[in-house]
């Protein structure tokens, strides 16, 4: 017996934006405050769960046409890059730089780190990572 | 109604920018001035006047919070007496509604009503599957409140 999952789809086409924007701001939280890529991530692996519960495995795989392993593998290249670009100044693998004043349009004051681009790899590769366990284990031939 | 919305907004910006401010309250002077302009040549747009609609959201607001605290009444009444006499049922609802938000809203509300809940929608989304604590004679109270939601839903999305 089919059931209508009419509510379950309605409410979660205004949900999953919330968690989304949710998840970034978790993710730019990293620095000074709770959160974090690996958090970040998680999130943004929820929201996707959460359209996959409420449509189906090829609804979501249209809306994101990726590959997951690449998503995984892109967030690894995105952390040994960042590690290995302080070897070429000349410092320890994995050095961080970074520059407290920059006026960013708009922003202000910020002070930009390369911790940032690591975070970014980490997010990456838990999002891939996360999907690719759920979509392998939730394909049914 | 979005559209009105979205061109209030703009000529707000516009006066922020004919007056070489950027304070809010010159915002807000420019909103007001935007709204008066569009009430005036409200005939132009396809909708109605968009504040009619912005009350009517206010309107389905409050009756849901008064539901709401209704609603935690009754159940607290049926939990305190000593011994319920309770007929529990479900019964088919037919609705005028269409759209997917407004079946939506309808089904979270009456779930919220004293002692209805929504278990299931028919393939069609026309008929709401309810099930009811005391099915005895609520039938037609029960009607009576959800006419007043679909009234009021309706009332919205005009």
């Amino acid at each position: 017996m089919k059931t209508n999952d009419l509510i379950l789809q309605t409410i979660t086409k205004v949900i999953v934006f919330l968690i989304l924007l949710f998840s970034v701001d978790i993710f730019f939280a990293g620095h000074y405050t709770p959160g974090g890529g690996f958090v970040g991530g998680l999130m943004t692996s929820a929201a996707l769960v959460l359209l996959l519960i409420a449509y189906d495995i090829k609804t979501v795989a249209n809306l994101f046409p990726v590959n997951y392993i690449y998503v995984a593998a892109t967030g690894l290249l995105i952390a040994l890059v960042t590690g290995i670009s302080s070897i070429l100044r000349h410092k320890p693998f994995l050095t961080h730089a970074f520059n407290k004043h920059v006026h960013l349009p708009l922003f202000g004051e910020t002070s930009l780190h390369t911790a940032a681009l690591f975070d970014l790899g980490v997010y990456l590769v838990v999002v891939g990572v996360t999907m690719t366990i759920i979509q392998s284990i939730g394909e049914d031939k | 109604m979005a559209f009105q919305l979205l061109l209030n907004v703009f000529l707000a910006f516009v006066w922020m920018f004919l007056k070489g401010s950027t304070e809010a309250d010159t915002f807000i002077i420019g909103y007001i001035i935007g709204l008066l302009l569009i009430f005036l040549t409200r005939r132009f747009f396809t909708g109605r006047f968009y504040l009619y609609r912005i009350v009517s959201i206010l309107k389905l607001l409050f009756i849901f919070i008064k539901e709401l605290i209704l609603a935690n009444y009754a159940v607290f009444k049926s939990i305190i007496r000593p011994n319920a006499k309770l007929t529990p049922g479900i019964f088919a609802m037919k609705t005028v509604l269409t759209a997917d938000w407004q079946i939506t809203i309808l089904s979270n509300l009456i779930t919220l009503t004293p002692g209805t809940l929504v278990v299931d929608i028919s393939e069609d989304n026309s008929t709401l599957y309810i099930h009811a604590m005391d099915i005895s004679n609520k039938e037609a109270t029960i009607e009576a409140i959800q006419n007043s939601f679909e009234k009021a839903i309706l009332e919205v999305s005009k």
